[in-house]
């Protein structure tokens, strides 16, 4: 495994000119709207919204096909990653398996296997601020497939975007597997939102491979929700924060349910002054094995927090939560501090709502939502509808 | 529904925690429209009372029923005694981390119409706009809390509160307000304009008497209610001669009528 913690990328291309699919590529695709409607529902509920004014760029990857894109903009560019490296040469040589290499673990030796990959490459020129999210959904529509995708997100100086992936099993697919390589490169002062819903069957096993590098002044802001069942999850996504004034703020808000193993973590290099980095997780289980963690390791002055909670909603004995929030400094002018708790629905304050008119499954759901510090943009009422399932399945009737 | 002359009627409830008894071969009745005051010394059985009317867990009844209007509901859950009407401001409330006034209000208020705008209007009557997207309780100061307690009291519009000393570690400047509030929490329902909501209320001053005009005053000692009578007659005698003297007049069976 490669334990590189200083990962760089050179200076950005700064290539006026954006593509867009040709006309003979955009034959092969489907349009959102003409998807089974099943699929758009299900989809919806990972925060990836078809027919609406609101999103500026669609792309779905259905399987191990890139099936619908859409682009009505001019300052940025979603591509199939395939058609991007086959455009771009120095995409290929700067940002293909830089962030992460590949030869970074069995996973990612898998991804680069793949001739043609899937996935996409976001490119946001340099200054532009795209006004509205753009939005990417990998579904697996067949039982029991390996999904493997490569995402490369390129933010030029200045710019700023806001994503929304979203990833998950159609209802009807139990069984699968996900693999998944993701490389972010933010350039200075620029700034990327991201918002990443997992919605998995109970059968799925999921390994992401990510790496983001931050250069000066730039922002990094993630927040990732898995709230249904899958049967392992396991990933450590890496954040270098290399230049002056880098900033990174992560929220994980995760399930394991009964008979899943789900061990997420992440690692931040502070490897410039002035970085800042928050890492916030936030679990719950209802029987499964929980194992959540956070290294933040400090180069050079910085200021850095990473906060570890979870909420055990089972009384079997076998789910249980580990929680691992790390801090390794090597500058002593460095802020660090970690935190680390596990606590349970307290029943005084479930009869306290339920005494306000809240029906006990109601008070339940309310007090996880109030845990989780779920705000995230975009899904309202479906982290609603989650968090009603979670609190069934935990065992508070209606 | 049958007709009912009484919003609350126990008879004969024992209550225990564990082996200790709690409350014991308790009788109390307050007719439909009336405030009565509960007093008495500090483990009495008060709080136990409200408690168990409320339905909270850890309070188990062995004996007696409780009657709210003419029907038993001993054995209905928290939620189903607050759908009936009955609702609670406690004496010490939880702080619950996450949840915001607000969201609570929403969920107590979400089969009313322009739930946003009475959400804000109750919150400006309460003085509490200012904590409505803080967690519940965080942070507040004893008499903040009080508002909080009777601000979902008065969103939830109940026929039967009970108020668990809901002027203690209030300040003299905001004792005013909460009084009002406590009265308009009893505020007589449009339909009925002669008859006003009812409620409990447990206090050991008689500044609340000063807001609220309270029908009768119970004394309780031992887990039950020793004397009964005139509110300001009887926490006049408690601040002249102490609860020693109840006692001492309770023991020999005597009561203020």
């Amino acid at each position: 495994m490669n334990n590189k913690d200083n990962q760089t990328f050179d200076n950005m291309p700064n290539i006026s000119q954006l593509s867009k699919l040709s006309e003979t590529e955009y034959l092969n695709m489907t349009l959102p709207e003409d998807l089974p409607q099943d699929d758009i529902d299900m989809i919806a509920e990972t925060g990836i919204l078809f027919n609406q004014n609101n999103r500026s760029s669609t792309l779905v990857v259905r399987d191990q096909e890139p099936i619908c894109l859409e682009n009505d903009t001019d300052n940025f560019e979603m591509l199939p990653i395939a058609i991007a490296l086959e455009r771009y040469d120095w995409l290929r040589e700067k940002y293909y398996f830089n962030a992460v290499p590949s030869d970074y673990d069995e996973v990612v030796k898998e991804c680069a296997s793949h001739k043609n990959p899937v996935g996409y490459f976001i490119r946001v020129k340099k200054g532009a601020k795209v006004d509205m999210p753009c939005q990417a959904a990998m579904y697996i529509a067949s039982e029991d497939i390996t999904q493997t995708v490569h995402n490369i997100v390129l933010l030029e100086e200045d710019s700023e975007l806001s994503l929304i992936t979203g990833c998950l099993t159609h209802n009807s697919v139990s069984k699968g597997l996900h693999h998944a390589v993701e490389e972010i490169y933010i350039g200075k002062n620029a700034k990327l939102t991201s918002t990443m819903v997992h919605s998995w069957g109970s059968e799925v096993s999921v390994y992401p491979r990510t790496a983001t590098i931050v250069e000066e002044n730039g922002v990094f802001e993630s927040n990732y929700v898995s709230l249904r069942p899958a049967k392992h999850i396991q990933s450590n996504p890496k954040t270098y924060l290399n230049g002056k004034g880098a900033t990174t703020r992560n929220l994980s808000i995760i399930l394991a349910a009964k008979g899943s193993v789900i061990d997420t973590a992440g690692v931040v290099y502070l490897n410039a002054e002035d970085t800042s980095a928050e890492h916030v997780q936030r679990g719950v289980c209802t029987g499964g094995k929980m194992i959540q963690g956070g290294l933040l390791v400090g180069k050079e002055r910085c200021r850095a927090h990473v906060d570890c909670a979870g909420m055990l909603l089972d009384e079997s004995g076998e789910g249980y939560i580990e929680s691992i929030p790390g801090i390794k400094t090597y500058n002593s002018d460095a802020r660090m501090s970690h935190e680390a708790s596990i606590g349970k629905v307290a029943p005084e304050q479930v009869e306290y709502l339920m005494a306000r008119g809240l029906e006990e499954a109601e008070a339940v759901a309310l007090l996880i939502r109030g845990f989780l510090g779920a705000d995230v943009a975009g899904l309202g009422e479906d982290l609603d509808a989650q968090i009603a399932e979670i609190v069934k399945l935990a065992g508070h009737n209606d | 529904m049958k007709p009912y002359d009484n919003i609350l009627e126990i008879n004969n409830l024992t209550v225990q925690a564990g082996e200790k008894t709690l409350l014991n071969n308790l009788n109390l009745t307050i007719p439909a429209g009336e405030v009565h005051a509960l007093l008495g010394q500090n483990g009495s059985g008060k709080t136990t009372l409200m408690m168990t009317l409320m339905g909270f867990s850890g309070y188990e009844i062995t004996n007696g029923v409780i009657l709210f209007k003419g029907e038993d509901i001993s054995k209905l859950n928290v939620y189903e005694r607050a759908q009936l009407g009955i609702a609670i401001s406690l004496q010490r409330s939880p702080t619950i981390d996450g949840v915001t006034l607000r969201s609570l209000l929403s969920h107590i208020l979400r089969k009313t119409e322009n739930a946003d705008e009475k959400i804000i209007e109750l919150a400006k009557l309460t003085n509490m706009e200012k904590f409505l997207d803080r967690s519940i309780n965080d942070g507040l100061s004893g008499g903040e809390i009080k508002r909080a307690e009777l601000l979902q009291l008065l969103a939830m519009d109940p026929q039967f509160s009970m108020m668990d000393e809901p002027d203690s570690g209030v300040d003299i400047v905001s004792l005013q307000l909460v009084g009002d509030l406590i009265k308009r929490v009893f505020t007589a329902d449009e339909k009925h304009p002669a008859k006003r909501k009812s409620g409990l209320i447990i206090t050991h001053s008689g500044n609340i008497l000063n807001f609220v005009n309270i029908d009768k005053a119970h004394i309780m000692h031992e887990g039950r209610i020793g004397c009964s009578g005139n509110a300001s007659i009887m926490l006049d005698n408690i601040s002249k001669y102490g609860y020693e003297e109840c006692i001492h007049c309770i023991g020999v069976g005597k009561q203020h009528e």
